[in-house]
């Protein structure tokens, strides 16, 4: 890397160096000096709408926008002169002639933070708390510095009605001042299109075409404009009156494999509120619906689970937790091994995977360690292994110059993986979409193909053999698909890197199998990468940890040579004695028993009553670590204590397994698991790079599966209804479950007009 | 997409400067931009609809609704506004049940306002499709509107 010469520039007096192409603002900010604006974004162009950062320049006619103005060598700066200060504040007056200035100009306004002790004011108590923004406002803070204190101008007042009618969060369009960030976040960071400018001059307002909710209007609801606006027009539903958070805690999302990081906001022992991280390089703070807006309603439910309990004739009665302990470890004892079950989540942290996985074998016994997500995929099981194990880094589809996407859509999830797409679609990579219905890529793909499921294996199957003889030699298409075949090979031949993209209603279709196979040989024979987009959260965890029958920890970790995955073959039409669900909330896909412990922090979603209730805690209640997709070890921190008697899995294990065999199991904390999978599974905790697999013999896959229930191409549980630890979003989340319904009835006015 | 929207689509190329030279001659095709239009566009170009909507409610040149088969014309110029244009107005979205820029239900009227005819004499002046009405009254524009059909 060449040095970049420093500039000598004066600013204020000061004689500073500062970095080359970058604009005075920029250069002032990173100096330390600070100037005004409420319209730029770090992240975006300039864009010079506010006028509030004007400085005066030696030699520049009048008063350029500092954010649009590159700097230059020798340039002498003034940013705070007499003159800047009173155009910027009457400026300022002109940006709040349109927005209710009760909170920034009144006589009670220094006292009113500390105390609130008027009577004149609405709300003795409440202070006057019209504007979910109050002591976090950007507009307030900037009045402040600007140090404008009375306004000469009437505030004129929209008289909007607010908008609450969508999930997630409400706006107030009273309240804008039109800096247009949400907008440019939206079209140029989200590459989404939701919001734009409609009308010009006064008339002007922020929304959806033709008066669209944003529902129908293809929002994702990511939140990105919430986080940008700088006065409380956009306000989140779930977190707008609690004010500012005490802390934030920085964590991992367990809601799919992507691993975004996530700014935990706790104030009062409570998750309030979710913000993305832009400095992390997997998702560069592009998080979606359930990362930003899911987490606060689903872990401070009311449903959630707070004391053990076990099942009676006449209902289910408290117990302390040495009760439940003993009440488990009576049932686990003396039960032959093959008469028990222990089901784990894949959205369990490698800690807590670990540990179950020790517990099933050294203490129960047994292998049967198994999870939902493995009759999802019933003996197509070893073929998907095999790809999510060399699946690509989420960075490859920046270098693209060809992404086929078969059955993905990232509106609501998958988000820094769906926006990576559409950038290199922007940018001029050839972008294809192969789906049943309109997808959220279409938008920018060159071509987007829409055809039943069933159909998708046979043209990337056309699309595979018209690639690999290079347009030689004869390959049976179906006539209506020749010339798209021919035209699409051509530059998907031509291209670099190419990368195929499976998403989730791929995986879930009949034709899985076959689109399997056709991707490996996409892989294996022409260079493509592959990448799956599935529902389990921390599989490659789960394979890591050996929390996977016949696999010991580490066994999947690249060691040189490939592995066989031999299955034992789990018949769930026969009944147990025993079974242990850990984070499974669904119950189609476990066998009829006599008892059922329910270890999770939400109750069942099913008819079957749970025999023992073991309450845990949740992924911001615990610390740990889980695998995303590309094999990234990410760090889960505790931002709250537990709810109630809630406790991690591992102490669950533990316990019972103390009662049980004492001695095999004495973790005192999350450290000590660590160490134990340090010593277990080598270069695990290994640092930046992401855990290598050992690729997957997929040619044996053995029929392992019996009694398994009826699956109709679509999954009943992790599809396309997300989930955390076995329960749907939709049932705990009120703005999940809108957008649930939402998603049901246009799909069925979709197929109508079909 | 019906096959107009895709002869114009077709002249033009799939870049997002060609939107505006595309509005313009949907709405030269179709006489306004519909939601429809807005959605083949959008699919072509590969911009948001909303952008689209946005871009093209900037310019007073696009409509979003139908016209009518006659479109009426107020005139709300400084003369005309003086002389009772305000009060035609009113009358016709009241009689129409029609705000200003919209379309009868049955497509019969489209009532929309213009500054100025530039025959303030006659004020104030009502224009139907090509016909100027002078110095019109409540009571005479009543009468005239029955002879459109």
């Amino acid at each position: 890397m060449t040095r970049e010469k420093k500039l000598k520039v004066t600013i204020d007096s000061r004689e500073l160096e500062v970095r080359p192409n970058t604009t005075i603002l920029q250069a002032a900010r990173e100096s330390d000096v600070y100037i005004p604006s409420l319209c730029t974004l770090e992240h975006l162009p300039s864009y010079g709408a506010c006028r509030l950062c004007i400085v005066e320049v030696d030699g520049l006619r009048g008063y350029p926008t500092s954010c649009t103005t590159p700097i230059e060598e020798g340039m002498v700066i003034r940013t705070d002169t007499t003159e800047l200060r009173s155009l910027r504040q009457e400026i300022l007056k002109l940006l709040l002639s349109e927005h209710p200035a009760s909170c920034l100009f009144c006589e009670e306004h220094d006292e009113c933070k500390e105390f609130q002790g008027t009577i004149r004011k609405v709300g003795v108590t409440t202070g006057c708390r019209y504007c979910p923004n109050d002591a976090r406002c950007e507009l307030q803070e900037i009045t402040e510095k600007v140090g404008l204190t009375e306004t000469s101008y009437p505030v004129y007042y929209r008289g909007f009605s607010v908008e609450k009618y969508d999930p997630f969060y409400d706006r107030d369009y009273n309240l804008c001042i039109l800096c247009g960030r949400c907008v440019r976040v939206c079209n140029s960071v989200r590459l989404n299109g939701t919001l734009s400018f409609k009308q010009r001059g006064k008339l002007t307002t922020i929304g959806p075409a033709f008066d669209r909710t944003h529902l129908e209007a293809g929002c994702e609801f990511c939140g990105a404009c919430v986080s940008v606006c700088p006065t409380g027009a956009l306000s989140a539903k779930v977190s707008k009156w609690y004010g500012k958070p005490d802390t934030q805690v920085t964590t991992t999302c367990v809601y799919c494999p992507v691993g975004c990081r996530l700014e935990l906001q706790v104030k009062n022992n409570e998750v309030i509120d979710v913000l993305p991280n832009y400095d992390s390089p997997i998702d560069r703070g592009l998080i979606c619906v359930k990362g930003r807006f899911a987490i606060p309603e689903y872990v401070l439910s009311p449903e959630r689970l707070g004391t053990p309990s076990r099942l009676t004739p006449v209902g289910y009665e408290v117990i302390s937790w040495d009760q439940a302990i003993d009440e488990a470890a009576k049932r686990l004892r003396g039960t032959k091994p093959e008469d028990k079950l222990v089901m784990v989540s894949p959205q369990l942290s490698n800690e807590d995977l670990f540990v179950a996985q020790q517990f099933t074998r050294e203490v129960l016994g047994s292998d049967a360690v198994i999870s939902s997500m493995m009759i999802d995929l019933g003996d197509d099981l070893v073929p998907f292994l095999e790809l999510v194990t060399s699946s690509s880094t989420f960075d490859t589809i920046e270098d693209a110059r060809g992404v086929l996407a078969v059955g993905f859509d990232s509106t609501y999830g998958y988000s820094p993986v769906g926006i990576r797409i559409k950038k290199a679609g922007r940018e001029g990579a050839l972008l294809v979409t192969l789906g049943a219905c309109d997808s959220n890529l279409d938008m920018l793909s060159e071509t987007a193909f829409q055809m039943e499921p069933p159909q998708w294996a046979e043209f990337l199957g056309s699309l595979v053999d018209y690639l690999a003889r290079g347009g030689k030699g004869k390959v049976k298409i179906r006539k209506e698909w020749t010339s798209d075949i021919e035209r699409i090979s051509r530059i998907f031949s031509d291209s670099s890197t190419n990368i195929l993209v499976i998403g989730q209603e791929a995986i879930f279709s009949s034709g899985r199998r076959e689109i399997f196979e056709k991707a490996r040989t996409l892989r294996d024979k022409l260079g493509w990468k592959i990448i799956v987009a599935h529902p389990y959260t921390n599989l490659l965890g789960m394979l890591a940890m050996g929390a996977f029958p016949g696999a010991k920890p580490g066994e999947f970790l690249k060691n040189g040579d490939a592995v066989t995955v031999d299955l034992p073959v789990i018949d769930l039409a026969k009944r147990k004695k025993v079974v242990y669900l850990i984070g499974e909330g669904r119950f189609d896909t476990i066998p009829d028993c006599d008892y059922l412990i329910y270890q999770n922090g939400l109750p069942p979603v099913a008819s079957r009553q749970p025999d023992l209730i073991l309450p845990a805690s949740l992924f911001t209640e615990s610390s740990g670590t889980t695998t995303n997709g590309e094999g990234r070890v990410l760090k889960i921190e505790k931002a709250t204590e537990p709810f109630m008697d809630a406790k991690p899995d591992w102490w669950i294990f533990n316990r019972i397994a103390e009662k049980l065999n004492k001695g095999k199991l004495k973790y005192k904390d999350v450290a000590a698991v660590q160490a134990a999978i340090k010593k277990q599974v080598k270069g695990f905790y290994g640092g930046r790079k992401p855990v290598e697999f050992a690729r997957i013999n997929a040619e044996r896959a053995t029929k392992w599966l019996r009694g398994a229930p009826k699956q109709e191409g679509q999954s009943s549980g992790a599809g396309n209804n997300p989930s955390y630890r076995g329960i749907p979003l939709a049932r705990v989340v009120a703005g999940m479950k809108a957008i649930d319904e939402w998603v049901n009835t246009s799909l069925l006015s979709d197929k109508e007009a079909q | 997409m019906p096959e107009p929207i895709r002869t114009i689509l077709a002249k033009h190329s799939r870049e997002p400067d060609e939107l505006i030279p595309v509005l313009q001659d949907v709405q030269k095709e179709y006489g306004y931009i519909s939601a429809e239009s807005v959605r083949g566009i959008s699919k072509y170009l590969r911009i948001s609809e909303n952008t689209i909507y946005g871009v093209s409610s900037f310019y007073a040149q696009f409509r979003f609704t139908e016209p009518g088969r006659h479109s009426v014309k107020v005139c709300l110029g400084t003369a005309c506004h003086v002389r009772g244009g305000a009060t035609l107005l009113e009358m016709l979205e009241r009689g129409l049940g029609i705000h200003c820029g919209e379309t009868t239900e049955d497509k019969r009227f489209g009532l929309d306002r213009v500054a100025c005819l530039g025959c303030c004499a006659l004020s104030p002046v009502v224009q139907i499709d090509k016909e100027i009405y002078s110095r019109v009254t409540v009571n005479k524009l009543t009468e005239q509107l029955k002879e459109y059909e």
